[in-house]
């Protein structure tokens, strides 16, 4: 077997396995996990979709009646339609028909978690394309054991599916660049235009492309006049980066408008209240170092205090050491070469380098775009955080992608070195493969406290921070957000269904009703318990503990009599969920 | 290969165990609170420290509702857990974790400590403490106050069984069984809730919204005084943060005297008065009215609280 055919050979077995290990493990740890307050609507919608196909599959003549497509597709307008339609058509075929899944749930969850698998996927070609399998496979890891992206992975929902379209299209774009084919052009354009179908992240896509294309143009250009040459090569990477985005404006619409039937008909006027909707979205509540948000101004360091206390140190470290690395092997080329007559520092850092090779997809510039672009939105005081980290999430491949290089290039120093005390070192340094002992006890090193960050967390995914904030103990002193969404009521269904007396009622705020029916029909909670939208009356209330949502426990204690909870439910001793019940006699 | 290594690349190296180093971190992390049954070792330690009138806190106050869990009704009142401020208290209990303090016990004297655990127990005592003599929201019952609206004259009857009503997510506060119901409409009464202030804190109160037209006046009768009338007024938080609404004016009367008016303006949250009672202090006074009024009475959920001392 040729060394291109192993590699092949290899990268398709790492593949495969990260899917299927990553799919796997969401599927066994989402029986614990309750339904987020979205998910609840887009069970409602989907179901709505899942009707239009069954009478698609029965009479295709009658489903394209404009009327009937409204009828069915006009549920939930404010997303587009391509990923409640896979939960649609995954709850029709994988459940309704052959009953795949112990849970009704889990069959609309089922094909986001497919594509967060599919990001793994993604994420470990780019990087071992990029930077080397080591770099590849510790990327797809990098991502796969951040907390909130496991969390993340499993909800009927369109932030994991749009991480994996956003980096789909940005892939199929730096493939462009690269492939003498005309493929890759057109994949790109049709994946811009099934992320423009997943979520409205993908707005940003064009941005990225073309600032990228902008400023590869500029640093060519002052490459070239420093160096006193031109590379041929950059014109024909021109020539395809323009034929990407040309694809993206042509294809992009036409799959976006294709697959969201909700546009079939006046499609003007309902993609301006699309966007509409998302350009002036109201502004929920979200407390932030002990403060309520509301309104604007919001805070700058939101998305950047967020992620360095929830995505792991290791990672966050790992990264900084590639893109420490990355600049170094570009030598921040040309800038620095532009520089070097300004700056002795400088000169000395870039002394006897040589020039760095071309890169017709000028990777660490896109990578390094793609996560200012999907960070950008909130250096505005205007930009609403409420979603917490979910929103900027697109950008977590990318900073994957550089944890990766940075854990190549540790391993890469720390292999020199074992070289270099050879004599002390041997053991680690086995005949044959020197690398591979090595980089395995590196890697487990460096994995270890994200996959115990990301374990521990389940299933109290967005109260979990990591030890940098103190864990879910210090954010809580801290003030930050410790849940929304009112899906912890799934971690306390043993206790509801003991507790509650038979055809019982439990209020439960913010749990919105399609998620509590959902638990019902999974059979996670009894059928005969009620849910109620008033504490008054109410065998149980619920509370979901968010900074702005006290007055909901205080009315439990002024219905109840009593500011005592009979059920605390939590992360780490912090509470996230509490039940009161009447006190005896009222 | 026989060049000495930079700094750099020693750090480098050292990376993977920064990656131990935070494995170590995260275990640390999980166990440093202590777990929501650890919490029932204060019930003994706090019943026995605590006196008749003691507040207890809980510092951070995250951990208050393991608190009220492990401690009950009896050890954390409602009346104590939604105080309008500490002034009123001589002594509180503080349990505390994680080294954490409470800070609204700030300068206040350790008299005791206790540890159980990862708990630590102390008794303090208030250096600004001061005595209420009467406390109005205590005593807004039948017998001790009534409750009338002026304009048209009408009279709010005591209910002590009404349906308990409650606004749910985004709601108003909850209506208790027991209050003075007034004719046009459900949000027409007097009784006792909690409101959620400025800071989401809660905040026992005596809800009072005002009728279109003239004052909803809660008197009580035979109240013994000191030298001021003090409280708090506001509205559910999240009802006055748009700024929109009506000020809403509390007038003080005793016996038939207005010692003071108390103006809340939306965006005031939990804010306090305190009015000198002149040639009334230290008296019994026949009656005390409070009085409520809004030039616009839409969406003005007033809650008030007052005291003499």
């Amino acid at each position: 077997m040729s060394d291109k055919a192993r590699g092949r050979l290899t990268d398709l077995l790492v593949s495969l396995g990260l899917f299927f290990g990553y799919v796997t493990a969401l599927l066994r740890s989402v029986q614990d996990l309750g339904y987020a307050r979205d998910e609840g609507f887009y069970f409602q919608a989907s179901s709505s979709y899942a009707r239009w196909f069954e009478l698609l599959f029965k009479d295709r003549k009658a489903a394209f009646v404009p009327q009937t497509v409204d009828a069915f597709w006009n549920a939930n307008p404010e997303h587009p339609g391509l990923i409640k339609g896979l939960f649609a058509l995954s709850s029709l075929i994988l459940q309704k028909k052959y009953h795949l899944f112990a849970m009704e749930g889990t069959s609309y969850r089922f094909p986001a978690m497919v594509l967060g698998g599919l990001a793994l996927v993604l994420v470990y070609l780019w990087g071992a394309e990029a930077r080397g399998r080591v770099a590849g496979l510790a990327a797809a890891l990098f991502l796969a054991l951040m907390p909130r992206f496991f969390f993340q992975a499993h909800l009927a929902c369109f932030d994991v599916p749009i991480v994996t379209m956003w980096t789909l299209t940005a892939y199929a774009y730096w493939k462009s660049l690269r492939a003498p084919s005309l493929v890759w052009p057109v994949l790109t354009g049709v994946a811009f235009g099934l992320a423009l179908d997943t979520k409205h992240n993908a707005w940003f896509l064009p941005f990225l492309v073309v600032a990228h294309i902008v400023a590869r143009e500029v640093l060519y250009r002052l490459d070239a006049r420093i160096q006193g040459q031109r590379e041929p090569a950059f014109a024909v990477s021109r020539a395809r980066s323009f034929t990407a985005l040309a694809a993206m404006a042509v294809f992009g619409p036409i799959v976006f408008v294709a697959l969201w039937p909700h546009l079939w008909h006046d499609t003007l006027a309902r993609f301006r209240w699309y966007v509409s909707f998302h350009l002036n979205h109201e502004y929920y509540n979200m407390e932030f170092l002990g403060k309520n948000y509301w309104v604007p101004p919001m805070p700058r360091a939101y998305a950047w205090v967020m992620t360095a206390t929830t995505v792991p140190g290791i990672t966050l470290l790992l990264f900084l050491v590639g893109l420490g690395a990355r600049a170094q092997a570009r030598r921040l080329s040309p800038l620095a070469a532009a520089l070097r007559g300004r700056s002795a520092w400088i000169a000395r850092w870039a002394e006897g380098r040589p020039p760095p090779r071309f890169d017709a997809g000028s990777t660490d510039l896109l990578w390094l775009f793609a996560l200012g672009i999907n960070y950008a939105a909130w250096t505005s005081t205007g930009t609403p955080i409420f979603g917490g980290t979910k929103h900027w999430m697109t950008a977590y491949p990318f900073l994957a992608l550089f944890a990766g290089s940075g854990f190549a290039t540790v391993v890469r120093a720390l292999r020199r070195e074992l070289l270099r005390q050879r004599r002390r070192f041997g053991w680690a340094l086995a005949a044959g493969r020197p690398a591979l002992p090595m980089t395995a006890l590196c890697g487990a090193a460096v994995i270890a406290a994200p996959a115990a960050e990301t374990i521990h967390a389940h299933p109290w995914g967005l109260s979990t921070y990591t030890p940098l904030a103190g864990g879910a103990p210090g954010a809580a002193t801290l003030g930050l957000n410790r849940t929304f969404w009112g899906y912890t009521t799934g971690a306390i269904t043993a206790d509801l269904n003991r507790e509650v007396p038979k055809r019982g009622s439990v209020y439960i705020h913010d749990t919105a009703g399609p998620s509590w029916d959902m638990l019902a029909t999974d059979g996670r909670l009894r059928r005969d318990i009620r849910g109620v939208w008033s504490v008054a009356g109410a065998d149980f209330a619920l509370y979901h503990h968010e900074k702005h949502m006290r007055g909901q426990e205080f009315q439990a204690w002024v219905a109840y009599g009593t500011v005592r909870p009979t059920i605390v439910g939590g992360l780490d001793g912090v509470p996230v969920i509490l039940v009161y019940k009447p006190k005896a006699g009222r | 290969m026989s060049r000495a290594p930079s700094r750099l690349r020693w750090a480098l190296v050292a990376i993977p165990l920064v990656g131990i180093a935070e494995l170590g971190a995260q275990i640390w992390a999980t166990h440093r609170a202590p777990t929501f049954d650890a919490w029932a070792a204060i019930e003994a330690p706090v019943r026995a420290l605590k006196q008749e009138g003691d507040l207890v806190v809980i510092a951070p106050d995250w951990a208050d509702p393991l608190a009220r869990r492990a401690l009950g009704d009896a050890l954390m009142p409602l009346r104590d857990v939604a105080r309008p401020d500490e002034t009123r208290y001589a002594h509180a209990i503080e349990v505390s974790i994680l080294g954490e303090r409470a800070k609204e016990l700030r300068g206040w004297r350790e008299e005791s400590r206790t540890e159980a655990g990862k708990l630590l127990i102390r008794r303090v005592e208030n250096p600004a403490y001061q005595a209420v003599i009467y406390d109005f929201v205590d005593h807004a019952k039948p017998g001790e106050a009534d409750v009338r609206g002026t304009d048209p004259p009408l009279t709010c009857t005591w209910n002590a069984n009404a349906p308990i009503v409650a606004g749910g997510l985004g709601g108003h506060p909850t209506f208790p069984r027991e209050r003075f119901e007034c004719p046009g409409g459900v949000f027409f009464n007097v009784g006792v809730t909690v409101i959620a202030d400025e800071e989401f804190r809660p905040r026992r109160c005596l809800w009072s919204h005002p009728f279109a037209r003239g004052e909803i006046v809660t008197r009580w009768r035979d109240v013994p005084l000191g030298q001021v009338i003090r409280g708090h007024g506001g509205l559910y938080w999240v009802t006055e943060r748009d700024r929109k609404g009506a000020p809403i004016t509390l007038t003080v009367r005793v016996d038939g005297d207005a010692v003071g008016s108390f103006v809340h303006h939306d965006g005031d949250g939990w804010k306090g008065f305190e009015m000198p009672l002149g040639a009334h202090a230290g008296k019994v006074a026949h009656e005390v009215e409070l009085a409520v009024s809004s030039p616009n009475y839409k969406d003005r959920h007033f809650c008030f609280e007052a005291d003499t001392r």
